[in-house]
């Protein structure tokens, strides 16, 4: 007999803390998902990236990649062959097109039907308006390309003999350190790009957990909510939930950075194709810092004014974090990169671009993930401690000092 | 209740600092099945301390919380219901999505909830507005949909922060009945009010506090009985200028008197007197009502706040203690 005199009137049975957490994760997913806004943003973050990829591609077919070149008179003929393998070796398209004479040539580039006409009789290379200097540089080694074939022929030389003394290989540009100059730029590009894209997301999904926890605070709903789940539970659906909003955000963008890549005919290095899907990875451990200093932030105000004020600390370490990438993002090999890389709050910023440079080491990765996570738990400890006994003080904003001497006596 | 042991919150010496604050004192008292119990004080007295004590959502100094002799934990608390002083509600958030999903917070699966939620706006009139947004909801309505977060799970124990401030007499009646059913149904029922008056009409048993401290707790006709002093009313068709000897005249309109007599006194003996002097219309005896015993209790004058508690709430540490 334990002296109740009606038991619950329903199936109602005690939360775990995974339900819980669930629970309050859920409904911040429904609201985010709800918003106009959510979509709009994640629309534009795939149309841009996308269109980087597409244009890329333009670029590629249609672009001064590709040219076509008239000749005036029977030099055409012999010409032709020489420019499109002059062409050819600097990456470039060509195509020839012969025309009567030096009339017929200049109207067809007035027409826009040619880019650029060579004058055999006057020794001219004319273009329409702007002079393309690498075109004049294929032009001119084309030139004295048939000048030595006429030469070698009228010294005697057979056709065969004359083809095989002009047949040349085309160098290939490297660098000193032996890498592909343009893998290591496509490396810097997605690298920068990643960048500013876990940047932006931080930005703008930390906002939307210091926003949530002060619309809280502020309409006292965390009272009656703090009487159904405990504190540390409300602070982990909440992450969660704006979180999971986040994770598919970024997820599409990058799934539009990969389809962007493949678009772009570009011959991406095996370094950048796996640095992208573990942007995922690093936006999650940056997410799940920096969005809980976030959430503590916002338990320390009572108003949405007052927001920005309580955030500016934690905001000044994610805009420091972001500007270290583009000073030490471009010298992933230093011994400076390797150290700033691996510190918590940089790490999810700067490591996505040394990886896409495939200057980390496996060592270094596993180091950078293995201090973020021990930051996130120690992080989490620290503001659900905090977060209990401020929530409730309304009024005028808690400061951080005194927020964490609270922690201090938990 | 029967044979049974009557179930009860039981508040055991609970103490609470806010740092040279002392904001809870050793507070004793307790809440059965069955009872209304009203929590009164002055601003800052500690009454929402002590609510947010007995919901958990402050560590204490001292003391201890119970319900059925068992310390209130997370499972205990989700049988309770509680409405703050400050309302609380997402702005932009549907009435029936709030009612669903308190319903799960507080323990209800599935359809389950749904059913809660959907019977809870019919209840409160509430059906046709079940997608808007609790920001276009009148103030009145707002306050419907709180207090059916504190009501959807037929809690074990009530604890409403002022439930009754911002409505008007209808909504003071309507509520009044419904906290009277919910007790009927068994709930055990602690408010707090500065509405004195309505106190005494819904409340069976008080507890008084200021500064921290329970001054007075008891029945209410056991309080108003017990205090040493009765009042005897009087009410003349026409203005007398007769004044009793030997007592005290504690009012006096002229037509109408109020003449305070100790408890052991005769008031007959007072109004015999006073018929001879004049033709009455009517005569009462009647012990002190209770916002008098409260502002005895409290050793004020008034039912004005005084203004150095003001002063704490505003640095900021709660908005009542």
């Amino acid at each position: 007999m334990n002296g109740r005199v009606s038991g619950p009137v329903s199936d109602d049975r005690p939360l775990s803390t995974r339900e819980a957490v669930g629970l309050v994760a859920g409904r911040e997913i429904r609201e985010r998902l709800r918003a106009t806004s959510y979509y709009l943003l994640t629309g534009l973050l795939v149309v841009v990236i996308l269109a980087i990829g597409v244009i890329a591609r333009l670029a590629d077919d249609d672009g001064p990649g590709s040219v076509t070149v008239g000749v005036a008179g029977p030099a055409a003929a012999q010409l032709a062959p020489l420019v499109r393998q002059t062409a050819d070796a600097l990456g470039r398209e060509a195509t020839v097109t012969a025309f009567d004479d030096d009339a017929a040539a200049r109207a067809a580039l007035e027409d826009g039907d040619v880019d650029a006409v060579v004058l055999p009789e006057s020794g001219q290379v004319v273009f329409e308006e702007d002079v393309d200097n690498e075109l004049v540089a294929i032009l001119q080694q084309a030139w004295a390309g048939a000048e030595i074939q006429r030469a070698l022929l009228d010294a005697g030389l057979t056709p065969e003999q004359v083809g095989d003394a002009l047949s040349t290989t085309a160098l290939e540009p490297t660098t000193l350190e032996g890498d592909d100059a343009d893998d290591e730029a496509l490396a810097t590009l997605t690298g920068t790009l990643s960048a500013i894209l876990l940047f932006i997301s931080l930005q703008t999904f930390g906002g939307y957990v210091l926003t949530g926890v002060v619309e809280e605070k502020s309409s006292a709903v965390v009272e009656v909510l703090l009487a159904r789940v405990a504190a540390d539970q409300l602070l982990a659906g909440k992450v969660i939930g704006i979180g999971v909003a986040a994770l598919l955000q970024f997820a599409a963008a990058v799934v539009a950075g990969v389809v962007a890549l493949m678009v772009s005919g570009v011959d991406v290095p095996g370094d950048v194709w796996s640095a992208m899907p573990m942007n995922v990875a690093w936006f999650l451990g940056g997410y799940a810092l920096y969005s809980m200093l976030f959430a503590l932030a916002g338990s320390l105000v009572s108003r949405q004014e007052d927001a920005q004020a309580a955030a500016a600390p934690i905001m000044t370490a994610l805009i420091g974090a972001y500007m270290l990438v583009f000073i030490f993002g471009y010298v992933p090999d230093s011994t400076a990169s390797r150290i700033m890389s691996v510190i918590p709050p940089i790490a999810p910023l700067l490591m996505p671009m040394r990886m896409a440079a495939g200057a980390a080491s496996v060592v270094e990765v596993v180091l950078a993930l293995v201090l973020l996570v021990a930051t996130i738990l120690g992080a989490w400890k620290l503001t659900g401690r905090i977060y209990e006994q401020v929530l409730l003080r309304r009024g005028s904003r808690v400061s951080w000092r005194d927020a964490l001497s609270l922690a201090g006596r938990g | 209740m029967g044979s049974l042991a009557p179930v009860v919150l039981t508040v055991d010496g609970v103490t609470k600092r806010y740092g040279s604050l002392l904001a809870l004192d050793h507070v004793d008292f307790t809440v059965e099945r069955g009872e209304i119990v009203g929590f009164l004080g002055p601003n800052g007295a500690g009454k929402t301390t002590a609510m947010r004590a007995i919901m958990r959502l402050i560590t204490l100094d001292d003391g201890q919380v119970t319900w059925d002799g068992r310390p209130v934990d997370p499972a205990t608390r989700q049988r309770f219901g509680y409405m703050p002083a400050e309302r609380g509600m997402y702005p932009r958030m549907a009435v029936r999505d709030h009612l669903v999903y308190y319903a799960r917070l507080s323990g209800r699966r599935g359809a389950a909830a749904a059913r809660t939620a959907d019977a809870w706006l019919e209840r409160l009139g509430l059906a046709e507005r079940r997608s808007d947004a609790v920001q276009n909801l009148s103030s009145g309505n707002q306050q419907r949909v709180q207090l059916a977060l504190a009501l959807l799970n037929a809690p074990d124990l009530l604890v409403l922060d002022e439930p009754f401030s911002g409505l008007d007499p209808i909504a003071v009646e309507v509520l009044s009945e419904l906290l009277r059913e919910e007790v009927a149904r068994g709930a055990a029922l602690l408010l707090s009010s500065h509405q004195l008056d309505l106190v005494a009409d819904v409340c069976s048993a008080v507890v008084i506090v200021d500064r921290g401290r329970v001054v007075l707790r008891g029945d209410v006709a056991e309080l108003r009985a017990s205090s040493p002093t009765r009042y005897v009313d009087l009410e003349f068709t026409s203005p007398t200028p007769w004044r009793p000897p030997g007592a005290t005249t504690v009012e006096d309109e002229g037509r109408r008197l109020r003449v305070a007599v100790d408890l052991d006194a005769d008031p007959d003996a007072v109004i015999a007197e006073a018929r001879a002097q004049g033709k009455l219309l009517s005569y009462a005896y009647t012990p002190p009502d209770l916002s008098e015993i409260f502002l005895r209790a409290v050793r004020r004058d008034t039912l004005d706040t005084p203004p150095d508690r003001h002063e704490a709430v505003d640095a900021g540490m709660g908005d009542d203690r």
